[in-house]
């Protein structure tokens, strides 16, 4: 009897640090009372008691942040048996990520662009039967994407504030899962969605196997999963380094391809053409948050000492990435598509900044991602609204001479461009500048030069676009452009004021982004 | 050699040989029933390894639901149950090469990086359910707890795509 | 701890070799006589017909739904094992914790059941 209770008192619980991981564990809970109004309430006032509490939540989880982050602990704080950090970069991740899905949840809730919303009434009514035609016409839609986006920002959340790589392996999984699900909801053009959802679907799982064999070979090198330990088995020497580099490879490979850089993007430009355009905004903003908050604790946390055998590879990976986009966004006729490649050259960017290892790459990338993740929702805002008879006009040529249809969207779109191509006066040229900037203290000199030069590629086809927005002749059968409710103005709103906010007095961010580093 | 690996050894080729032939017999039940005696094989495996439980939860969710899953639906899908000749694809050859490259360098990352290693299983019990366990509701409460709420949205996502919605109260007789 | 497995062992030798021994003496010492409800399927569900039943080689997509909700409870009721082992060990907050976990799972079977997961049409 005494060995049992002395093994009870081994089993001491866990202390958690609530206050810190309340934003946490508000969204997931929330995320969970969801499904329960899915489960309960009348079809009808599904939707409204759904946008109410998502929105009620971020808010919420916004305010229990901001009330956390005045007096956190400089140093972080680890909880969870340690299994979480709450540092300065997960609390500006975290601030970022429920910005972002706010605006981009505005986008998913609205239903005055395009009649009931952009989702499907019934998913499971095949496409093209005759009850497809009659769900078509009906109001209403799948509100199910609700608690799905909670589900998918939960697993952001955590994801970038996992301190190893088990729980980052569950993360990766709850925040992939509901994106596959919701890329396959698309109210028109429903086969390009389901096919956009299969081909997400095949090649995350495929990722994810990489990630986990990844995660194998790495405790068959360190004896643990926690970044901490992983680093000091590193920095030892006796050790062989074939496990070590194998497993940081596939672990490696498994987050470039969620945050889409090139050339594991494949997936990136039909996804993003087929998911619903709400869905493509909150996938190409908190995504890239969340994979690029993980990769920089990844490479910071556990492979920081032996940055001289890898950075090479990434150096390349990261000019892959920026070329791919940059040459092929080039050749696309299609706005989502060529919104896609850019967001490859972006990652390539973001790239650079990640393997500077300096706390300003840090912070750099931090920024960056914040300025572009907030474009970037504003961007795909814009284009829910240029529509025709069959939904939205995503053909390039469509978008010829906007400028004399609707002068104000072709004016905001064309500053959201111009900050994607990194104009000054836009949060992208200086998210630009400190990422560079971090990267020419790093002593990669020859890296910013090619990525100057992949910027001025890049730009040229924004460009292509805002001439055939300004000097082209619109077609006599173009598309219309829609006059947005209240939520999708709300969104572009944001997302416009943000990126110039941003561009003139980046300032305050900037000193958010860098007011502290990683704990491991 | 002492028993356990005696017994490992003929249990990785009983693994081994019955993958191979789960995809080369040309009948669907009997690639499902080798299927169960590949996983069985393997559950054996990680049962010698001090993977307790691994073992059985191998048993209880590969060979006890999924592999039953599967014959439910071949069941449902293929009555004349017999010989298939659509089964070979053409992309054989090339699915063998990237199965031989695979295996190939994953042996070779493995038996390169560990080498002589060798970890002592002490009295087994490394991977009890005890053990296990009191890591689980110990150490790993977060993960734990998310993989409640990674099930909780698969379900939803199953709703989603298979399922008109009739709830109990909107049923209509003409819609399904 | 592998001692504790020599019994199974020897139950599955067993078994084996009475099935081996069966199958091997049936034909030598069994009497023949075949007739129409011999050679049927026996308890073994549908007839076997030579079109496939439904939908042409699909499945029903309803049946994708019994096979996640069985993989989830699967799930669910592994994860109970270790706990069951140490639950006294672990006490109140090991109880706090597998009860959310039940809840929350429970929560996905409310769902289905309210959507008519659960019916089979």
């Amino acid at each position: 009897m005494s060995g049992f209770f002395s093994q009870a008192q081994q089993l001491q619980a866990p202390d958690v640090a609530y206050q810190a991981v309340l934003p946490m564990l508000l969204v997931l809970g929330a995320a969970c009372v969801s499904v329960l109004f899915e489960a309960f309430l009348p079809r009808e006032r599904r939707w409204g008691w759904q946008v109410a509490l998502t929105v009620v939540t971020l808010a919420g989880a916004a305010i229990s942040l901001i009330v956390y982050g005045n007096d956190a602990p400089k140093a972080g704080v680890k909880t969870f048996s340690d299994v979480l950090t709450i540092d300065r970069p997960t609390l500006f991740l975290w601030g970022t990520l429920l910005l972002l899905a706010f605006g981009a949840v505005l986008l998913i809730a609205d239903r005055s662009v395009e009649p009931g919303g952009a989702f499907v009434a019934q998913a499971a009514i095949r496409p093209g039967t005759l009850q497809d035609r009659v769900q078509a016409a009906k109001v209403g839609m799948q509100t199910e994407v609700f608690p799905l986006t909670l589900f998918a920002l939960g697993g952001m959340m955590v994801f970038c504030a996992a301190n190893d790589l088990l729980t980052m392996f569950v993360a990766l999984e709850v925040l992939s899962l509901p994106l596959y699900l919701m890329a396959g909801l698309a109210r028109r053009r429903r086969l390009l969605s389901q096919e956009a959802a299969v081909k997400y679907f095949l090649l995350g799982a495929f990722a994810s196997a990489f990630f986990l064999y990844g995660i194998a070979l790495l405790y068959g090198y360190a004896g643990s999963v926690k970044l901490a330990d992983i680093a000091t088995a590193a920095a030892g020497t006796n050790r062989s380094d074939t496990l070590l580099f194998a497993g940081m490879g596939l672990l490696v490979v498994g987050l470039l391809f969620k945050a889409s850089v090139g050339p594991f993007h494949t997936w990136t430009p039909d996804v993003y053409q087929g998911s619903p355009t709400p869905v493509t905004a909150f996938m190409a903003a908190c995504t890239k948050v969340a994979a690029f908050g993980g990769i920089l604790r990844v490479l910071m946390g556990a492979f920081a000492s032996t940055n001289w055998e890898w950075r090479g590879v990434l150096w390349g990976v990261a000019i892959a990435s920026m070329a791919i986009g940059a040459v092929l966004g080039l050749t696309q006729t299609d706005v989502k598509r060529m919104i896609a490649y850019s967001s490859v050259a972006h990652a390539g960017f973001l790239l650079v900044g990640s393997i500077a290892l300096t706390s300003k790459g840090v912070s750099g990338t931090l920024f960056y991602l914040l300025a572009y993740g907030l474009t970037t929702v504003a961007t795909f805002g814009i284009v829910s609204l240029v529509r025709d008879a069959d939904g939205e006009a995503s053909h390039l040529s469509q978008w010829a001479g906007l400028a004399k249809r609707s002068p104000i969207v072709a004016g905001v779109f064309t500053f959201l461009l111009l900050a994607l191509a990194g104009i000054p006066l836009t949060s992208g040229f200086v998210g630009k500048f400190v990422v560079f900037s971090a990267a020419l203290q790093s002593g990669m000199a020859p890296l910013v030069v090619v990525a100057l030069v992949f910027s001025a590629v890049a730009a040229f086809f924004y460009l292509r676009v805002i001439v055939l927005m300004y000097f082209s002749e619109p077609a006599a059968d173009g598309p219309t452009v829609t006059v947005p409710g209240a939520f999708t103005t709300m969104a572009i709103t944001i997302g416009a004021l943000a990126t110039l906010v941003l561009g003139v007095f980046p300032s305050f961010a900037l000193d958010w982004a860098g007011a502290g580093g990683f704990t491991f | 050699m002492t028993g356990a690996e005696l017994v490992f050894v003929p249990l990785g080729a009983v693994a081994l040989g019955s993958s191979v032939l789960v995809v080369t017999t040309d009948q669907l039940v009997r690639a499902a029933l080798w299927l169960v005696v590949a996983l069985g094989a393997l559950a054996g495996c990680f049962l010698l390894l001090a993977a307790e439980l691994v073992a059985w939860v191998q048993v209880l969710i590969y060979v006890g639901a999924v592999v039953v899953l599967l014959l439910f639906g071949i069941m449902l899908t293929r009555a004349p149950i017999g010989r298939s000749v659509d089964l070979d694809s053409g992309n054989r050859v090339a699915a063998l090469v990237v199965a031989l490259g695979t295996a190939g360098t994953l042996v070779t990352v493995v038996v390169g990086g560990f080498r002589t290693a060798s970890i002592d299983l002490g009295d087994g019990s490394a991977g009890s359910a005890g053990t296990v366990g009191a890591g689980l509701f110990r150490y790993w409460v977060l993960p734990f707890e998310l993989l409640s709420v990674l099930l909780l949205a698969a379900l939803v996502g199953a709703i989603v795509l298979s399922r008109r919605d009739i709830g109990p109260r909107a049923r209509d007789g003409g819609e399904d | 701890m592998l001692q504790a497995y020599v019994p199974l062992v020897l139950l599955f030798a067993l078994a084996g070799a009475f099935a081996l021994f069966s199958v091997a003496a049936a034909p030598y010492i069994g009497p023949r006589r075949y007739n129409k409800a011999k050679l049927d399927a026996y308890e073994c569900g549908i007839e076997p017909s030579p079109q496939p039943i439904v939908g042409g080689g699909r499945m029903p997509v309803a049946y994708y739904l019994t096979a996640m909700l069985f993989i989830l409870f699967d799930i669910e009721m592994v994860f109970l094992y270790p706990f069951a082992v140490s639950a006294n060990a672990l006490g109140m907050f090991g109880l706090v914790e597998i009860a959310l976990f039940v809840a929350t799972v429970g929560f996905a079977y409310a769902y289905v059941w309210r959507r008519g997961g659960l019916d089979w049409n």
